[in-house]
């Protein structure tokens, strides 16, 4: 019936990928039971929601900083909605796939997923893109309470409007697959979460997340604008409050796309690499 | 359409063998031990086929089953299942299978069973229609008409066994793998289970590959028996066959009226297994049975008397006691 | 003899080895508990290369107040959160009953369960930045200043602790409280910051976290010379308040508990 099976020999077995077109059509329905599965959780959810402190926080020193005096070009009114931004940017971007897949591979459950004729990265991926409307749906209002409280900090040009959604979908790429790829490592080590803390401090400090990358000191800022982590935040948000200009968002763009299809590829053959030494060593 | 031929799964140790020399000594080289989970298994199992297979913990039955569906590659070794390799994971070939492990959940837990059958409607590809008509067929069979908008944390281990198993069908596998499928179940629980597997394989020609603790049901539902143990086959037959060749003694059990000794008990040619004061419970020779039945009937105060086989788990013991000599 | 003796060398490096798999693990969660309170310094760095102070607090004073917080969250990390984890898995599994059966206290069991020694080096290094702060500041540190910063410690740590036994009441009612656990943690996180901060409109928003910050604001206001002995009774009053309401609240969970699980 396949004879491509019998080109393949038990020592090496050639693993080959699901058909891609059946996976895009049952991208629906994951997502709709994902929502549901969030909405289930709701109460839950709006605890994790209400603990993003640390841009209030930081809204807080920042702004009493600048009552003496502008930082740079930051204003109180400018601190204020970088860091309104920033909570907007993190609630609409947010993934959690590494604690599934930690769980997983440790409970034994991880068979479920793959028993199923689609990659497991996708329904991973559709899982965690399902919770996304709930997010969205305490952001807006702290989006229009911003607007209320300091007048209209968003972006006016067109085309850095019509970059909004895709920073944002980019930025939310740019969480779920560096903890899809250590997530994936849990297939080896099971302490691979510890990496994901490290992969966290680095971003809380070069994501713009407790101080805009603009502040930094000249000789780190060279680097810090080409690491990763800008592209998940400072740069969704500095397009939003219209900190940079639309040809620095564009260049911007193209930088977090191109992070995004590298960090894609290698969780793919990662998973693909995962997966073969899981079935050799049991499930 | 299920064939497997001189399947073996070997698993690498790390050893670590007591006494602290070998602590240090594991510092530079790590002995490594070979687990033989599977050492060499064929068999052939036609579509239709209901097949138990039966062995002691860590005999290698889950090991077997994993394989044949693809969640685990064989160190050597070939198998097919419906044509396809299984560890190849086509997606084709995990659409036309299934496994259902009775101690992993595979429900979503905070949803009701509706959600996932919803999910799998979504995974499987299943057209609305057919999805339709499949899942209101094993609604009324599995009567899960009242459940099926109750979170599945609510519902008890049954109903949620029998959400599984209608979860687990939907999408209409041609094989279905059933790994302790009963295991926590109350009695009539399980009977139901087997009951539902049976008609379904009947109706729909499903091949059912089922691995059990449970002797009853391996002994309901099962024609065929294979039983591993070491990772090797030690029978592959009709369950009655297996009973005839290791154990084929008879057992007697008898209820009396008045105690008898011992003595008088063996005239007859059995064996006391077990005694209390008026019941017994002899073993006997199928050969002698009939002779032994009448001489017990004629010289013994008799209320009450049950011919049967020996318990499938003393066959059982029997026969792998037997394969480890 | 000399065999034993062999022997007995062996049997230590063994041990000795065996410890050492397990230190490297210790190790790396202090790696971790340190780099994270370095993480946080990253704002006050690039802070105060550009100004000198916010709003009346100078770099190394904003340093104590950092230096209390490190150490207050060392302690919550590595004795008050495990423990109580443990108590609402405890709870969640239904093994609660074992340990009320025990002759001694639940709660003082519960509370002294487990402990997580890495992150008490998140305390070594709060006392660290303590100190360093202190050495760059003009003045000295008072006996006065001293004994009450002490005492207001003390004060803290009860009323840190006394949340983190109502929370884990919560539990009886709530099982899965482990995100209720995140957001006291993430409101804490305002203490790391003097509480002069939060000041002006945003005062309002943060009503909640105030009480937070003065946790650590107090015992730095003390070992600077600016507190007096009306802090002191604030705190202690509210350590006593907040430890008796924990206490009573508990003891009814507790309770509650016992008599609903048969």
């Amino acid at each position: 019936m396949n004879d491509a099976a019998s080109r393949s020999s038990p020592s090496r077995p050639r693993l080959r990928g699901p058909s891609f077109f059946r996976a895009l059509r049952a991208m629906p329905g994951l997502l709709r039971v994902g929502f549901a599965g969030a909405v289930a959780y709701r109460a839950e959810f709006l605890i994790w929601v209400l603990a993003y402190t640390t841009p209030l926080i930081m809204l807080a020193l920042w702004t009493a900083v600048a009552a003496e005096g502008a930082v740079g070009r930051f204003g109180e009114r400018e601190f204020s909605s970088y860091f309104a931004a920033t909570l907007i940017v993190r609630l609409g971007t947010g993934a959690w796939v590494i604690w599934d897949m930690n769980w997983e591979v440790r409970q034994g459950t991880l068979q479920r997923r793959l028993l199923w004729p689609i990659h497991a990265l996708l329904t991973y991926l559709a899982e965690n893109l399902a919770a996304l409307p709930m997010r969205i749906v305490v952001a807006v209002p702290i989006a229009i309470l911003t607007s209320l409280l300091l007048g209209n900090i968003w972006v006016r040009d067109p085309v850095q409007l019509a970059i909004i959604p895709v920073s944002f979908l980019g930025a939310f790429l740019l969480t779920f697959l560096p903890m899809a790829i250590i997530g994936t490592l849990s297939l080896w080590w099971e302490s691979s979460v510890a990496l994901y803390d490290l992969w966290l401090a680095l971003y809380t400090v070069f994501s713009g997340y407790v101080v805009p990358l603009e502040l930094f000191p000249p000789q780190l800022g060279a680097i810090v604008r080409w690491l990763p982590f800008r592209q998940m935040l400072a740069f969704p948000v500095e397009n939003l409050t219209g900190l940079i200009g639309r040809e620095q968002a564009l260049h911007n763009l193209a930088l977090q796309w191109s992070y995004i299809t590298v960090f894609a590829v290698f969780a793919a053959l990662m998973w693909r690499a995962g997966i073969k030494r899981f079935a050799a060593y049991g499930g | 359409m299920i064939e497997v031929d001189r399947l073996v799964k070997h698993y690498r140790v790390h050893e670590r063998p007591p006494g602290v020399g070998a602590a240090i000594r594991s510092l530079f080289s790590r002995p490594m031990r070979v687990v033989k989970a599977v050492d060499d298994i064929s068999f052939k199992i036609a579509a239709g086929e209901r097949v138990g297979f039966l062995g002691p913990n860590g005999a290698g039955k889950t090991t077997t089953l994993k394989m044949l569906s693809g969640l685990l590659f064989p160190t050597s070794g070939n198998a097919r299942v419906s044509g396809y390799v299984p560890f190849e994971r086509n997606p084709e070939f995990l659409r036309s299978i299934m496994l259902v492990a009775g101690q992993k959940q595979q429900l979503l837990w905070d949803l009701p069973p509706a959600e996932t059958f919803e999910l799998n409607r979504a995974i499987y590809d299943l057209p609305r229609a057919e999805y339709r008509a499949t899942l209101d067929e094993l609604v009324s069979v599995l009567q899960l008409e009242d459940l099926l908008q109750k979170p599945v944390r609510q519902l008890s281990l049954g109903e949620r066994m029998k959400c599984e198993l209608a979860a687990a069908l939907l999408h209409r596998p041609r094989v279905l793998f059933l790994d302790e499928p009963t295991i926590g179940l109350d009695v009539t629980m399980q009977a139901a289970v087997r009951e539902f597997i049976r008609r379904h394989n009947e109706r729909h020609g499903v091949t059912v590959i089922l691995t059990s603790h449970y002797m009853e049901d391996v002994a309901a539902l099962c024609p065929r028996v294979i039983a591993i143990d070491h990772g090797r086959l030690v029978w592959d037959g009709s369950l009655t066959d297996l009973v005839r060749e290791t154990k084929p003694e008879k057992r007697i059990s008898l209820k009396l009226a008045a105690p008898a000794t011992t003595a008088e008990l063996e005239c007859s040619g059995a064996r006391v297994i077990e005694s209390t004061e008026l019941e017994v419970k002899l073993q006997v020779a199928q050969a002698q049975l009939p002779a032994a039945v009448s001489e017990l009937l004629s010289r013994l105060q008799v209320v009450d008397m049950t011919v049967e086989d020996a318990p499938l788990e003393e066959v059982l013991s029997d026969l792998f006691a037997r394969h480890a000599e | 003899m000399r065999r034993y003796l062999g022997l007995l060398r062996v049997q230590l490096k063994a041990a000795l080895l065996l410890a050492l798999q397990y230190r490297l693990e210790f190790f790396m969660e202090v790696f971790m508990a340190l780099l994270w309170s370095g993480t946080a310094l990253v704002p006050l760095y690039v802070l105060f290369s550009m100004r000198d102070g916010v709003r009346g607090w100078t770099a190394e004073e904003m340093l104590v107040v950092v230096g209390f917080f490190t150490m207050l969250k060392g302690v919550l990390a590595s004795v008050i959160q495990p423990s109580l984890s443990q108590a609402v898995e405890h709870i969640r599994k239904g093994t609660l009953d074992f340990l009320l059966l025990k002759p001694a206290d639940a709660q003082f069991l519960l509370s002294t369960s487990k402990l997580e020694l890495a992150h008490l080096a998140d305390v070594l290094a709060g006392v660290a930045i303590i100190a360093w702060a202190l050495a760059h500041l003009p003045g000295r540190v008072s006996l006065f200043g001293f004994v009450l910063a002490s005492l207001l410690l003390a004060c803290a740590l009860a009323i840190l602790y006394a949340i983190w036994i109502l929370v884990v009441s919560l539990a009886f009612r709530v099982v899965k409280i482990d995100n209720m656990n995140y957001l006291i943690v993430s409101l804490f996180e305002a203490a790391r910051w003097p509480s002069s901060i939060f000041r002006g409109a945003l005062a309002l928003v943060f009503t909640f976290v105030i009480p937070l910050a003065l946790l650590t604001t107090y015992p730095a206001l003390a070992l600077l010379g600016k507190a007096d002995l009306s802090h002191l009774a604030t705190a202690v009053g509210v350590a006593l308040f907040l430890l008796a309401v924990s206490r009573v609240v508990w003891t009814r969970s507790i309770r509650a508990y016992a008599g609903a699980s048969s």
